[in-house]
């Protein structure tokens, strides 16, 4: 059944010249004429202009930092992408409800224009951290705009959806546009949008996050050239589809203008932060496998495999995370299965738990082969609502079960500062020095007072 | 008047710093501290250094042309960006059955590639033609895996969907990457997909295009440095199906005797730069005004009581009143009167005096549309019926079924080479031009494309003369 896209790749690699038939080649030719003309005289257009002077910013302006590259610099929405795509290359970013990934769409866009700016309009601290908050808002209110948007995505994967937006929306605020390139920032963001679900648990999706961020920004760059797109982007259009092409139920919700009161959504509902580099519905079973891992260890004195007939999983449906026996690292992290036999495995998962030599470990595909999962009704693929549940069988007849319905780092039980502080600490220490590991902690906890803070960006 | 979009710019806009409460300020400085360690730390993966090698490649050193300049080059990712929002900026491109705009989402992305290989590596004209193809043909063959492609679209623009997964095809044939790294390139490409079709008939579409062209090129050189993506990519609803409600996709044909898409179905050229459905319009309008013109070759205006147009119902072609441009280029009703007006369209038609003149005006407030109910929005089978309502109670109508250009009744070899003339002619020195026509009829004896991309950035053919051989 898989077969399409090979029959494809077989295609453009296959074929040859010999294969053009005379009306083709003719055909085609005349094509080629015909668009070339058609570019010549549209290089005369206003449109081409704005995206002209847009692209001449990129011949040799390298001044955005690269994460843990110091004396690397690249153009901004590059480095935009680049960072983008390093915050969700394990798939250890935080993760909102409803679901996406908002931070990762919106940073690195900042810091990136953050050091584009000039000396004289550099942003505060506070503004950068306004700058922020304004891609979240606008990242959690799109999404309430459709009850798709609730449970865990199937079609189009959120943060290319809404990250876009957000981007487009803070790098929009950062860069200080007027409310008419606001709402163009956004027109231009929406054509940027979208990428389909089948790239998550691949080597693709981090780019998800790097194109969400270095688009959206692109948008905001465009719009602050005059660009101009669709007003009426977010409104249900019928029979003309804008924002809503992104969803099959859309009812856009106006937000508050920002009198004295706006509430923002982050005060009501907070962020989860991953523990561990894989997709946050792991995170459920993993502390459900601890826990019923501690009561086989009181049970049987030791963690013995032997003596377990079979592992069930009680998880929600959700297809790209369901996978018996993930052969990449990206598989892994995307894997109920994998995650639940390496916490009884180990005691514990990190990052080592997915490098190859412990993706093929022999002992956990043989666990992995007596693992099998249900899935209980009131098990929804949310978020908000979902459990995970362990039960080991064992060859005795007996049974023990772990299960858990908020882990630590969920919002509803948030990391403490010590936690988010380690966490910080050991992933930073991969490619910094202590002072500066201990510089940015510092920048940040007293990001309202920076005065400058593309030295954010700078101290990376 | 009040609008979603216009209230979230507004507060985009709006909020300010005394806005933010101390639990949200220190929220987001959590996850901020988060997001840093988390991206340090990913810096080390494999994937992270694939995008930072290609995102170096964004040098000065490396770049192509700029269709129409001579005085400076970008980095090929922007060249094909710029000049794909260039084929598309007037709404002037080909258009195919099913409806995408095939060729600005490919030519723009091989010929600034063709520029970007290490120098001793001569792509010939042949390989470009090769390629090119290849582009056309995949965008055509997803094409026809929904039942939706077939009208006229309503949700995603179709250059957005299957352009960009052309432009990688192509792209990925001119790198001449193997297997695997073909089905990466789509699969990569299949994230870069997908423009909603709310900014058509607005400044934005033609970056539909140039991005189209852009994102293909880029996902080919992704999967040319190794990144993977999905590799049912094609196969899965969650993947390309994603963006069609229905989707039944097929295998292509074997490689004997291909049987290319468009050898069977040719493409639409444009006779004057709007939106092809226009150009039926445009057709029946001009015969009603010959038979209307009295011996002055005046429209007698203010004899006219009713315009109306029988037209396939097209929301984002409706527009009784359109103010740029962009809008006028989509709108039946404005090439109907600017016809009426004016006997024939052309790129002068679209500028803001003509757009504004009060004839035209006047003669928009009399214009109505019907929805025949067999006037199907597909540009296979789509008709338009232009009457004209004169005072004295007479109609005169004439039906166009199939424009000229249209595919059924294509444009002569002259006509197409008068076309490009006018356009090309208003950039590029008469040696450039007659060069680049030259080379596109002789493209499968060129030895070395270059020759193209000179003579499109303006060079004269004197200067080139060494580099020409044919056959």
């Amino acid at each position: 059944m898989w077969i399409l896209t090979s029959s494809f790749a077989s295609f453009i690699h296959a074929v040859q010249p010999e294969h053009l038939s005379k009306t083709v080649r003719h055909r085609s030719k005349r094509m080629i004429l015909d668009s070339i003309g058609v570019g010549l005289v549209g290089s005369t257009t206003h449109v081409f202009d704005i995206a002209l002077q847009y692209c001449r910013l990129y011949s040799s302006v390298a001044v955005s930092s690269v994460y843990g590259k110091a004396g690397v610099k690249l153009s901004p929405t590059l480095a935009a992408f680049t960072n983008g795509v390093a915050t969700h290359s394990m798939d250890f970013d935080d993760t909102w409800h409803p679901a996406t990934h908002p931070s990762g769409a919106v940073l690195p866009a900042l810091l990136a224009a953050s050091q584009m700016l000039p000396p004289s309009t550099k942003p505060n601290g506070m503004d950068f951290l306004l700058a922020f908050n304004v891609g979240l808002e606008v990242q959690g209110r799109l999404m309430h705009f459709s009850t798709e948007a609730h449970n865990i995505p199937k079609r189009f994967h959120p943060p290319s959806v809404v990250g876009t937006m957000g981007s487009a929306a803070a790098t929009a605020k950062l860069l200080s546009l007027s409310t008419a390139q606001c709402a163009h920032a956004l027109g231009i963001a929406a054509s940027l949008a979208g990428a389909p679900m089948a790239n998550a648990a691949t080597q693709a999706k981090p780019l998800h996050i790097g194109n969400a961020t270095r688009l959206g920004f692109e948008a905001a760059l465009l719009a602050a050239r005059g660009m101009e797109a669709n007003p009426l982007i977010l409104d249900d259009i019928p029979g003309c589809s804008g924002f809503s092409a992104f969803y099959r139920v859309y009812q856009p919700k106006p937000l508050s203008t920002p009198s004295d009161h706006h509430e923002f959504l982050l005060e009501k509902q907070d962020i989860a932060f991953k523990r561990f580099p894989a997709h946050l519905g792991m995170h459920w079973v993993v502390d459900a496998a601890l826990s019923v891992r501690n009561l086989f260890i009181n049970y049987a004195g030791s963690f013995s495999p032997s003596l377990i007939r079979t592992i069930v999983l009680k998880i929600p449906v959700s297809k790209y995370i369901n996978r018996p026996f993930p052969s990449s690292e990206h598989q892994a992290r995307h894997s109920f299965q994998f995650n639940a036999c390496t916490a009884l495995l180990d005691g514990e998962v990190g990052l080592s738990s997915f490098t190859e030599s412990s993706i093929q470990r022999q002992e956990l595909r043989e666990l992995l082969d007596k693992v099998v999962v249900e899935h209980p009704e009131d098990n929804v693929a949310n978020f908000d609502k979902m459990y995970g549940e362990v039960a080991l069988l064992l060859h005795s007849g007996d049974f023990l079960t772990g299960k858990c319905d908020t882990f630590y780092g969920h919002w509803r039980k948030p990391l403490s500062k010590e936690s988010l502080l380690k966490k910080f600490r050991s992933n930073a220490s991969h490619v910094l020095p202590e002072d500066k590991i201990d510089t940015i902690i510092t920048m940040v906890d007293n990001l309202e007072n920076l005065s400058d803070s593309s030295q954010l960006a700078c101290s990376l | 008047a009040w609008t979603i979009t216009g209230n979230f710019a507004n507060v985009i806009h709006g909020l300010n710093a005394n806005h933010l409460t101390d639990q949200v300020i220190q929220r987001s400085k959590r996850m901020i501290l988060d997001t840093l360690g988390v991206g340090l730390l990913g810096t080390n993966t494999e994937v992270c250094h694939k995008v930072t090698q290609y995102s170096k490649i964004y040098r000065s050193d490396i770049s192509s042309t700029i269709w129409g300049h001579l005085d400076f080059r970008l980095p090929p990712l922007y060249a094909a960006f710029v000049n794909g929002v260039a084929v598309h900026s007037m709404d002037f491109d080909d258009t195919w059955h099913p409806a995408t705009h095939p060729s600005g989402a490919v030519l723009p992305a091989v010929i600034a590639l063709s520029e970007a290989f290490p120098q001793k590596k001569k792509i010939s004209g042949l390989d470009l033609l090769l390629a090119f193809n290849v582009g056309i043909e995949v965008q055509g063959r997803l094409l026809r895996f929904s039942s939706e492609a077939r009208n006229i679209p309503k949700r995603f623009h179709p250059p957005t969907v299957v352009g960009t997964m052309g432009s990688a095809a192509a792209c990925a044939k001119l790198l001449a990457l193997d297997q695997l790294q073909c089905k990466n390139a789509l699969a990569i490409a299949a994230s870069y997909a997908g423009a909603p079709l709310a900014n058509a008939a607005t400044q934005t579409k033609p970056l539909h295009v140039g991005n189209a062209a852009k994102h293909g090129l880029e996902a080919a050189c992704l999967a040319s440095q190794g990144l993977q993506g999905n590799k049912q990519i094609l196969d899965m609803e969650s993947g390309i199906g994603a963006f069609y409600t229905d989707y039944n996709p097929q295998t292509l044909p074997t490689l004997q005797s291909y049987p290319w898409l468009l050898d069977q179905q040719d493409v639409a050229i444009k006779h004057f730069p709007a939106h092809l459905g226009t150009h039926w319009v445009a057709d029946a309008a001009s015969s009603v005004r010959r038979k209307l013109v009295e011996s002055n070759n005046l429209l007698p205006l203010d004899k006219i009581e009713k315009v109306i147009l029988r037209v396939p119902e097209v929301k984002y072609v409706n527009r009784p009143s359109p103010t740029s441009e962009h809008e006028a280029r989509h709108s039946f009703q404005f090439v109907a009167c600017s016809a009426l007006l004016d006997g024939s369209m052309s790129v002068q038609s679209f500028t803001t005096e003509n757009i504004h003149r009060p004839a035209l005006r006047e003669l928009l407030c009399k214009t109505q549309l019907e929805h025949p109910p067999d006037n199907t929005p597909s540009f296979e089978s789509l008709y338009c019926e232009v009457s004209v309502m004169l005072q004295d109670a007479n109609m005169i109508s004439d039906r166009c079924d199939t424009f000229y250009g249209h595919w059924r009744k294509p444009l002569k070899k002259e006509d197409l080479e008068k076309k490009f003339q006018s356009n090309a002619s208003s950039i590029l020195p008469a040696e450039a031009t007659e060069g680049i026509i030259e080379t596109v009829y002789n493209l499968e004896k060129v030895e070395d494309c270059s020759v193209l991309s000179t003579f499109l950035s303006g060079q004269s053919a004197r200067a080139l003369s060494e580099k020409l051989s044919f056959l």
